[in-house]
């Protein structure tokens, strides 16, 4: 297996805390005073040009969330969030209104080159990539370029920006924002609702099958910034689209707030494939500094038939506090759900899922492997739910845990609820370390520890890493090399 | 309204301000000596300050005993309620009748004490703490009760008979307690039934606090049959020495609205549990089954295996926490929950938690909620068995199976027929 080969090439040739994407980008910035009030939600909003009903969309939020507790169920510690300590919008100086790639600060391009992000479309259709992936590329506050846009247009398949989405098709925002996570859900999406600054649209017409794979690459520059995206994908029906979403952030000694909304709406018979791999900076070896992940996504299988799978793979960020949902409204709908957590040093994962079962013949898969390290704490919650009328639904769970070192913490927490007599729900967890069987049967055939370590990691995870696009699998492969190097052998 | 204005924060339920006044109306009443008095009045404070728990508490997410908890029957004095066959063919019987120990029985070696002696001379008072902020059951028994049965077991005894601590009330309150101390290598055979003459209601708290030395072999079997109107709330804190083995059976039979805790604690390596649950739910009714076991220690082995029958409205939980602390290598535990669901305005939750923090573990749970399976029902029915026998020969498998596990025929057959008896009456 080559991918195994290049996990230990990874782990072997980098530093400890050496976060690949640490680096910062100078460049000049256009940023909001610090903190939050009414004033600041008009001033984004004046920003972004928004039409009046947002403004009063996000001060409604805003006036709800004042009234809102943060959330203490989950297992995760960390120091009380002085919310008006962050920047809530910072955009790259030169960047208004739509551009083309050639009016983009070379900076922010030679950044994105280092993050290996694909921008330049005539590399990729000159053959650097096999496969076209078009790419919104969101920095800090604001959406800096999207790719492809035409060849996309020519299929009907709307793919921009959701500040641009929210001026140009006001009716499709309308009607779907809000309308899978509305804006009093909780805590974190509340405030998303008031101070969102960016993220994607994905809009796809009835009948179209996207002829690429979409993708948006997020990243964290400014100090002291929050990062407030919102994702909106509408797959009317029998579409289908799959969408990928990544990562990064510099590595800094402060926490920084990432609480993103993320909202997928399936007609009949559509279908919507999510990717995430998410390498926000976790910290160093101290524990100092990394990303806080506070994150609300949820997909609504609204049409008979439709389907809606998550699939993630988190090595980063301090703290990941995220649970994307289907919601199983239209009948025959089908959600799944895989995830790779994999946690080290001192971070703290709190991940799952909830399959919230409402129509009849309704299914759902959950797989979901962590693996701890360091004196990681990493928790699977997920909830599955079967309503009283959701005939006939079915649940498998499968979600195995992995110790690596006696100092880190592995939790399962589910939550099954079954009110229809016809439901079959079926959950199993384990807990193990890697067996020294299976490591003594790799060492006797000459792999030297620390490969069959990871030769055994790579087979826990696979069932996950088989759901993810190509591209994607590759890159999941080799950062969960990196995240775990340090804690093996 | 006297009592809220010493508490004016504090918006007190009908249940709750029925509690308060009950206390209120009892000081001076209660056994005990003044440390026992101070505790009581320290736990039944805690428990007006917290109130009772609601589903925001995530111990009690699936129980919102605040809400479910609408009243509280008075006491009532008088009530004449009187001892039954024991479970097992030539058990000692040591009766509570009403909430009131007959300590008189004499078995070779065994000390009995009525545990109201124990709160008179103060003995008690270690034993009536909460065992964490959430501890509802502990607060309010720990203020209420007045009685129950303490025994001691010596070490290498060997009891040949069944002890069957029966418990039997009529409607009004009842608080008991159970403490029991099984000495070093002793084997014994204990039974803990609770049950009611009357369909009264009945609020009913207990605890039974078990402690195995190392060694001990035990098996007790806990067997729930309490009146349709009744609230059960009941509480089972055991701790595990080197070595010991405990059976633990727990059948639920009755109860309008129970709760029962199984708090389990190993604390000596080389232990082992084996814990087997059966909870029949039907009618209207609410169960909830919640373990927390702490594995604290390397090498121990625990299997848990829960089997539920779920018939018209009723609604069953089952929680099982599996804690194992960091330096608990070696541990082995494995957990099920089997549910079946035989109605569709019944209901069922299973929340099975892993709270792993030792590497070199092996630990799983599995939990599965379905109705009877269609190829089972179909090989009874080809075979000419009516369909509604069919379903019931099945389900009575289901839950007889774990009870079959005790192996022991005594024991195995009073039990498959109190099974069978009720799955008669609901099914």
């Amino acid at each position: 297996m080559p991918a195994v080969q290049e996990t230990i090439d990874q782990v072997r040739g980098i530093d400890i805390d050496q976060y690949k994407y640490g680096f910062e980008t100078v460049i000049e910035v256009d940023k909001a005073p610090k903190g939050l009030s009414e004033d600041i939600i008009r001033f984004i909003s004046a920003k972004k040009q928004e039409p009046d009903w947002m403004l009063e969309w996000r001060l409604d939020a805003y006036k709800r969330w004042l009234t809102m507790e943060e959330p203490t169920w989950a297992r995760v510690e960390y120091p009380k969030i002085d919310f008006n300590d962050i920047y809530y919008y910072a955009a790259p100086k030169n960047v208004t209104g739509p551009v083309s790639l050639d009016e983009v600060d070379p900076e922010l391009l030679r950044t994105y080159e280092k993050l290996g992000i694909p921008l330049r479309e005539q590399e990729i259709l000159a053959g650097v990539q096999t496969s076209k992936v078009a790419v919104d590329a969101v920095f800090d506050s604001v959406s800096v370029v999207t790719t492809f846009k035409k060849e996309l247009q020519k299929a009907g398949v709307i793919f921009m920006s959701i500040s641009e989405a929210i001026r140009e098709h006001p009716e499709l925002i309308k009607q779907y924002l809000g309308s899978v996570v509305p804006t009093t859900d909780n805590y974190y999406a509340t405030l998303n609702a008031a101070v969102f600054t960016d993220g994607s649209f994905v809009f796809v017409p009835k009948g179209v099958r996207c002829p690429m794979e979409l993708s948006t690459y997020f990243r964290i520059n400014e100090k002291n910034t929050g990062q407030f995206e919102r994702t909106l994908i509408i797959a009317e029906e029998g579409a289908y689209v799959s969408y990928l979403e990544g990562c990064t952030a510099p590595q800094r000694d402060e926490n920084q707030l990432h609480a993103a909304v993320v909202e997928l709406v399936a007609l009949d018979d559509a279908e919507i494939k999510y990717s995430t791999v998410q390498n926000w900076f976790p910290g160093d070896k101290e524990g100092k500094g990394g990303i806080y992940n506070f994150v609300t996504k949820r997909g609504d299988c609204r049409g008979a038939r439709s389907k809606i799978s998550w699939t993630q793979v988190e090595t980063g960020s301090a703290i990941t506090w995220k649970y994307p949902s289907c919601i199983l409204r239209g009948d025959d709908s089908r959600g799944e759900f895989y995830s790779i957590a994999v946690s080290n040093g001192h971070q703290q994962i709190d991940s799952g899922t909830k399959m919230i079962h409402l129509g009849k013949n309704t299914s759902s898969r959950i797989i979901s492997k962590g693996i701890s390290a360091g004196v990681s704490q990493n928790t699977y919650r997920g909830q599955v739910s079967i309503h009283r009328r959701a005939e006939n639904a079915r649940n498998f769970t499968n979600c195995d845990s992995l110790l690596i070192g006696d100092k880190c913490g592995a939790h399962t927490v589910p939550y099954i609820e079954a009110k229809n007599q016809s439901a079959q729900i079926e959950h199993e967890a384990t807990t193990s370390k890697i067996s020294d069987d299976q490591k003594f049967y790799a060492m006797q055939r000459g792999i030297p520890e620390e490969e069959a370590i990871a030769l055994i990691v790579n087979g826990f995870v696979k069932d996950v890493i088989q759901q993810l696009p190509m591209e994607f699998a590759v890159e999941a492969q080799k950062l969960i090399g990196i995240s775990l190097e340090g804690s093996v052998g | 309204m006297n009592i809220q204005a010493n508490q004016p924060a504090a918006k007190l339920t009908v249940a709750e301000t029925a509690l308060v006044e009950a206390f209120s109306a009892q000081i001076g009443d209660l056994p005990g000596n003044g440390a026992v008095a101070g505790t009581r009045d320290r736990l039944l404070d805690d428990l007006k300050t917290a109130g009772l728990p609601t589903r925001r508490i995530e111990s009690w997410h699936y129980t919102d005993l605040k809400n479910l908890l609408r009243s509280v029957p008075e006491q009532v004095a008088g009530t004449k309620v009187s001892s039954i066959a024991p479970l097992v063919k030539g058990s000692t019987v040591l009766p509570v009748l009403q909430g009131a120990a007959h300590a008189d029985a004499e078995i070779d070696g065994v000390t009995i004490t009525a545990f109201r002696d124990q709160l008179s001379d103060g003995s008690a008072v270690a034993g009536l703490t909460a065992l964490d902020k959430d501890d509802a059951i502990g607060r309010l028994n720990g203020s209420f009760v007045r009685d129950g049965l303490a025994l001691i077991i010596p070490a290498n005894a060997e009891i040949e008979d069944v002890i069957e601590l029966q418990a039997s009330h009529g409607e009004g309150q009842i608080h008991t307690r159970f403490p029991v101390s099984f000495g070093a290598g002793s084997k014994a055979t204990i039974v803990e039934r609770h049950r009611s003459e009357t369909d009264a209601a009945a609020l009913v708290s207990s605890i039974s606090d078990l402690t195995l030395e190392d060694g001990a072999e035990i098996t007790w079997i806990i067997l729930q049959q309490q009146g349709a109107a009744d609230t059960h709330l009941a509480q089972i804190r055991v701790k595990l020495g080197a070595e010991a083995k405990l059976r633990l059976y727990v059948v639920n039979a009755g109860g309008k609205l129970v709760r029962q805790e199984l708090r389990i604690e190993v604390q000596g390596e080389g232990a082992e549990l084996t814990l087997r649950g059966v909870n029949l739910l039907g009618g209207d009714t609410h169960t909830d089954v919640t373990l927390v076991l702490g594995h604290n220690v390397p090498h121990t082995n625990s299997t848990e295996t829960f089997r539920n029958v779920v018939f018209d409205k009723a609604s069953g939980v089952f929680q099982g926490m599996i804690r194992v602390a960091p330096d608990a290598q070696k541990t082995d535990a494995k957990m099920a929950c089997n549910t079946l669901l035989m109605s569709d305005d019944g209901d069922f939750s299973v929340k099975p938690e892993l709270e792993i923090f030792a590497d070199d573990v092996i630990c799983g749970h599995g939990a599965t909620v379905a109705d009877i399976d269609r190829n089972h029902l179909f090989y009874l029915m080809a075979r000419g068995v009516p369909e509604n026998k069919a379903r019931a020969m099945l389900v009575n498998a289901f839950v007889a199976e774990i009870v079959e596990e005790l192996e022991e025929d005594k024991l195995v057959e009073p039990l498959e027929e109190i099974i069978s008896a009720w799955l008669d009456k609901h099914a």
